[in-house]
């Protein structure tokens, strides 16, 4: 290939311009990078699609609106499979390689387990969503907040809800042999048993039980007047509804918030065996007496309409994660940093945070934002785009 | 309580049964115990679900495409985790071969159907003598199965084929049998029985990719109390364990039942080490 004069004339103008552009470049404002780790495929992806839906429309409307102080969101996304060994991987690329100024994720508990000292190791401000109680710990993870309820709180509120709303004075308590299962299950018996109720049964089920009929004919043979129910199995929900509806027991289930999945009205022999089923839920996602959401939560769903999808997915996911993109562009905002220590500091004085989801509060010392009465129980039949009624007897 | 022990303990005994079987025609031709038996059963109720309930295919049509599937997943066990170590028996390479590729079949399954149990159609509306379909289509399977190989082994030239392979693979073969055909074909069949069995409890186990662990373990149970390559002890001894894991369902509840179901096999074995329906090993001297 011959070079020719003019040849050599354009490559220098274009390496001038080039020159330009690079100085223009490093003339613009660094971006904020937002680290998020996420299940996108995998088993264990339908929270991690429905998380990432409001992580991708926050940041676009932050950027759309020019950014935080001229600065701009830039999601930098891994997908971990719901694989620990991946997570930790992609929050080490994250922290060291990346240097993202934030990081939220991963989205469940093993996951979350593996990463979480890595990102404190590295001071990067991290937001979490995992229910784990021991997941945060401001001593031994200053850097890490919880922006959802932890199972301590799921449990108060199906407590409160079974003793000062449905005055049962006897229950029962079913759980399944997974970690979360068995662990749930003797923590909800032993606050029962403090709060001074009458636990008359309680089990441990094989996740994937065939017939739990027998144990359904134990609680009721036992006085039971709710069954408290602490199992992300959809099989196994819908197999203790089956049986307590062959059985013509009309007696209330509460408890775990997986008795809502539309899985399991597919699993169900009558939509009938699916009344009487309050699942924890959240004042933000609950829909009133006139079928409307709290006021900040519907101008979301307002705003969001033909944008985000929201009628296959949980809305709790899109609120949570929308406010976690925001709380970092308003810490941001304020402190005028993207440094951790401002980052992390600004957070440890966070009070009633307003979000859609919720009104934070961070202090020093806790690093359990969601506030407590915003967990009440929902109606497991109830979904629309998401979000569920009220269960009877709330204000 | 009596009710719920007889139906569903006979239901998924002879699922279990016929998950046995499977094991049972599988080693029968190549003295490899083929883990892939759970997967199959945990195909048979996903592809039924598939076939009819997404598909929307006629039962019977759903329930053949099923079989046939299955079929072609056991003669694919048989080529890719079974014919390369089979020069190696002595070293149990298979126990790895067929325990991955089981693997393998479940992980495919998790993502391309779902990680959440799905429904079983059911077939036919009405009841059958008052008894609901999940509970007498195993039963029917496994007696139509039994028969079957029966007919199989007693009166057909290929079903003496098999028993001659079972029975000395060396001599069969000096005979001029076609060893590789004949155990290919017998895959072929384990896949089918297997997949009958997951398609047939389809209404109690449901349509899910986890089956695979319940079926391989209770399925193996009845392979060796009912003494290896015995498919009479298997069906047996397979009722004899859903009836026997229903009745501790009942009677210790909850995670229990599968210890007093492993408790009572263990002891079972130490007894009779040989199952209960084989004969004592002889005594060399």
């Amino acid at each position: 290939m011959s070079v020719t004069r003019r040849a050599v004339l354009y490559g220098s103008l274009g390496t001038a311009a080039a020159g330009l552009s690079t100085r223009r470049a490093a003339a613009a404002p660094e971006p904020i990078r937002f680290g998020w780790l996420t299940a996108l495929t995998g088993p264990s992806s339908a929270a991690g699609i429905g998380f990432n839906r409001g992580v991708v429309y926050a940041a676009e409307k932050i950027n759309a609106a020019g950014g935080v102080n001229g600065r701009m969101i830039e999601v930098v996304t891994r997908d971990t499979q719901g694989d620990p060994a991946k997570a930790v991987n992609a929050a080490v690329e994250l922290a060291s390689n990346i240097k993202v100024h934030a990081c939220l994720g991963p989205t469940n508990s093993g996951e979350s387990l593996a990463t979480t000292p890595i990102l404190a190791r590295f001071k990067v401000p991290s937001l979490q969503f995992p229910q784990l109680d021991t997941l945060i710990d401001p001593v031994k993870y200053p850097n890490a907040f919880r922006l959802t309820p932890t199972n301590s709180q799921w449990d108060d509120a199906t407590r409160h809800y079974c003793i000062e709303i449905l005055k049962a004075k006897k229950v029962a308590v079913i759980g399944d042999n997974t970690g979360y299962g068995t662990t749930a299950t003797a923590v909800s018996v032993t606050n029962f048993k403090q709060a001074g109720i009458d636990v008359v049964y309680d089990a441990v089920l094989d996740a994937n039980a065939q017939d739990t009929t027998p144990n359904i004919l134990r609680a009721q043979s036992a006085g039971a007047e709710v069954v408290v129910v602490w199992s992300d199995s959809t099989g196994l929900n819908a197999r203790m509804m089956n049986a307590r509806g062959r059985i013509g027991w009309d007696v209330s289930f509460c408890g775990h918030p997986a008795m809502g999945s539309g899985d399991v009205a597919h699993l169900l022999e009558k939509p009938a065996y699916w009344d009487k089923v309050y699942m924890t839920g959240f004042r933000s996602c609950s829909f009133d007496a006139s079928g409307k959401l709290p006021p900040r939560s519907q101008a979301f769903v307002d705003e969001v309409k033909g944008k985000v999808q929201l009628s296959d997915t949980v809305l709790y996911w899109v609120l949570a994660a929308n406010d976690a993109v925001q709380l970092v562009a308003e810490t941001v905002a304020r402190t005028g940093s993207s440094d951790s220590e401002a980052i992390i500091g600004y957070w440890n004085k966070l009070t009633k945070w307003p979000g859609v989801y919720g009104d934070y509060t961070f202090t020093p010392t806790s690093h359990n934002g969601y506030p407590t009465d915003e967990v009440v129980m929902s109606a497991a039949n109830s979904e629309r785009d998401g979000a569920f009624a009220l269960a009877p007897g709330y204000a | 309580m009596i009710e719920s022990i007889i139906s569903y303990g006979l239901a998924m005994g002879a699922a279990y049964a016929l998950i046995a079987v499977a094991y049972n025609v599988m080693f029968s031709t190549s003295r490899v115990f083929s883990f892939t038996a759970g997967a199959l059963g945990m195909l048979g109720g996903v592809c039924g679900a598939l076939f009819i309930d997404r598909l929307g295919l006629p039962g019977v049509v759903g329930l053949l495409a099923t079989l046939a599937f299955c079929a072609v997943v056991g003669v694919v066990t048989e080529f890719v985790a079974v014919r390369p170590v089979l020069r190696s028996l002595d070293q149990h390479l298979y126990v790895l071969s067929t325990l991955a590729l089981c693997l393998m079949i479940q992980q495919f399954t998790a993502i391309e159907w779902s990680t959440v149990p799905q429904p079983f159609p059911q077939l036919i509306p009405v009841d059958l003598l008052g008894i609901r379909e999940r509970f007498w289509m195993p039963v029917v399977a496994c007696v139509l199965v039994v028969g079957g190989l029966e007919l199989l082994y007693r009166h057909s030239m290929i079903g003496r084929a098999f028993l001659a392979i079972a029975e000395d693979n060396f001599a069969a073969r000096a005979l001029g049998l076609p060893e590789r055909g004949l155990r290919v074909a017998s895959y072929a069949l384990a896949g089918a029985i297997g997949g009958l069995a997951g398609f047939a409890s389809g209404g109690i186990m449901l349509a899910f990719f986890a089956n695979v662990s319940p079926f391989n373990f209770y399925g193996f149970i009845p392979v060796a109390l009912g003494s290896i390559g015995n498919n009479r002890g298997a069906i047996v001894a397979g009722i004899a364990l859903g009836l026997f894991q229903q009745a501790a369902n009942f009677l210790v509840g909850g995670v229990f039942s599968s210890v007093a179901v492993f408790s009572v096999f263990i002891v079972a074995l130490l007894i009779v080490p040989q199952g209960l329906f084989g004969a004592p090993p002889a005594r060399r001297v």
